[in-house]
């Protein structure tokens, strides 16, 4: 995955998806590995993408892009409040500003499972976004997102369980960018990997709302 | 002004765009439990069903046996814990009331307009009829929706230190597997209802529709025990519990023995004992009227009622 140009770099971004989607129907014992290589997988992706945008700041005029991190808020239809950490990357060399590459974790450990019996349940995310009205402060946008998902049952017993998946969802919604480097965003989302009773985790619920407010932590344009 | 009259004109479409999509289902009333002529024998034959009616006055002994309360779960009718019954009585020291959910065995209607509360009126009936009755060895077995209907009377203290000494869950249901019954409130006026693949065998025992207005009912009531489970509260002293989980199960999440477990302790802190069940039927103890039944099932059949009795027994 060492590509240097943006053409190069598109590649790289469907052969990270692909390398993300192949081999999700595996064994029972083989799941807790392949979960873990697509988990290094996604970091690997996320982290060429942006180290090659980095890299390639030094053949022109220097960094160039935005970056930002925040906090998410995610509730799920008739389930959990899974909050935690988002980061956001877009550049006027990818699409114009108008594609948004992100990183994301949102957890029930720090939403519902605080202090209450809800199951701890993390969702490891990496998504990619396009934003209509880039250049506007009030921008529609629409996204991909593919990950992880645990579930912690906690006791053996529940061992026999689908505890982990593998996350594809698709979610639209609205963000804003202040005049100040803040940005805020509302989404409504459908997981079309799910839990249905013969497979998958039982609380990896289809629908699922998110908030998230991002500082810039980066820029330059 | 334009504006409000393309909005208008968008919500009356809309309207009829619902009011098109939620309309009756054609029952075939000579089949089906959903039509005007079947009904649930019970609701004839009281006295073959309720232990509270079909013995007046109790001697010493059949008030020291134990009864089992045993309740079908949403669209089924009494007909679930039939095999049930049949083992028991073949044991000859264990009585069974089998209770009948308000809103079922009855017509489709009636089914539409019955709201959780309404399900779960006769389980309190019959067991204040067997309290008052005398019975001193009261037990519960739940199937399906029963087990959070029966959760719920608990956390509201409805059912007292040494009220009950066992309580059975089979295949609670906590988590739907359907997941789309988490937007029931959105997608539910434009289904109207949701149409169950019964075997022939099943037409005159379980409801062929499901009323959107039911299903979502049930979604309120699981809610309700979700968000009790998540807060965690405790059986009342003298009352044991185990909950037997089909770990494959196409109605009830497997995942809802988990909530249940975190959720729900012994008295005294302790945890409440939990069978998962290497099986894809939801209720496990109800075999007659499937098809395809294997060895495999049946065997998990014996075991659970054998199980139940030992404890019964203890």
């Amino acid at each position: 995955m060492d590509c240097e140009r943006g053409e190069i770099r598109w590649f790289c971004i469907i052969k990270g998806i692909h390398l993300l989607s192949v081999n999700t129907q595996v064994n029972p014992v083989q799941t807790n590995i392949e979960m873990k290589k697509k988990i290094v997988l996604s970091i690997l992706f996320i982290s060429c993408v942006l180290c090659v945008q980095a890299q390639s700041s030094g053949t022109n005029d220097g960094w160039l892009g935005e970056f930002k991190g925040g906090i998410r808020i995610q509730k799920a239809q008739k389930l959990y409040w899974e909050n935690g950490l988002s980061f956001d990357f877009s550049s006027p060399k990818i699409a114009d500003s108008r594609i948004h590459l992100g990183v994301s974790y949102v957890t029930t450990r720090l939403g519902s499972a605080i202090g209450s019996n809800a199951i701890k349940q993390d969702n490891f995310l990496i998504s990619a976004g396009y934003h209509f009205r880039h250049q506007k402060q009030f921008q529609p946008f629409i996204r991909l997102n593919t990950g992880y998902f645990h579930a912690d049952y906690e006791e053996d017993i529940f061992d026999g369980l689908p505890d982990q998946a593998f996350l594809f969802s698709i979610d639209a919604g609205l963000s804003y960018e202040f005049r100040i480097p803040l940005t805020f965003s509302l989404s409504a989302g459908y997981n079309l990997i799910s839990g249905n009773g013969s497979s998958g985790p039982g609380t990896l619920f289809p629908v699922f709302y998110q908030m998230s407010l991002f500082h810039t932590l980066l820029t330059k344009k | 002004m334009a504006a409000t009259n393309r909005f208008l004109r968008v919500s009356v479409i809309f309207l009829l765009v619902m009011s098109a999509c939620s309309k009756s289902p054609e029952i075939n009333n000579a089949t089906m439990l959903d039509g005007d002529q079947l009904f649930d024998p019970s609701l004839y034959h009281p006295e073959k069903y309720l232990v509270s009616v079909a013995i007046e006055n109790p001697s010493a002994v059949q008030k020291n046996t134990p009864v089992i309360i045993a309740v079908h779960g949403l669209s089924a009718s009494t007909f679930e814990w039939d095999e049930f019954r049949a083992y028991c009585n073949a044991k000859t020291n264990i009585l069974v009331s089998q209770v009948l959910l308000g809103g079922h065995g009855r017509t489709y209607e009636d089914f539409k307009k019955s709201t959780w509360e309404d399900w779960q009126e006769p389980i309190m009936t019959e067991y204040n009829a067997l309290c008052d009755k005398g019975y001193t060895n009261i037990n519960f077995a739940g199937a399906s929706t029963a087990c959070p209907l029966v959760m719920d009377l608990i956390k509201k203290g409805k059912i007292g230190e040494n009220g009950m000494k066992h309580i059975f869950l089979v295949d609670p249901i906590v988590v739907p597997s359907y997941k789309m019954l988490t937007i029931i409130g959105v997608t539910g006026p434009m289904m109207g209802y949701l149409e169950a693949t019964n075997t022939p065998a099943e037409e005159g025992h379980y409801y062929h529709f499901r009323p959107q207005e039911t299903m979502k009912q049930l979604m309120d009531l699981t809610q309700i025990i979700r968000k009790d489970l998540q807060k965690g509260f405790n059986l009342p002293s003298g009352t044991g519990m185990k909950v037997y989980k089909s770990i494959h199960d196409p109605v009830a999440e497997a995942v809802s023995a988990v909530l249940i477990y975190k959720g729900l302790k012994n008295s005294d802190g302790s945890n409440i004992d939990i069978e998962m069940i290497d099986s894809d039927l939801h209720v496990v103890t109800r075999l007659a009227g499937r098809d395809d039944i294997t060895q495999h099932d049946r065997d998990i059949q014996t075991h659970v009622f054998d199980d139940m009795y030992q404890i019964l027994m203890q």
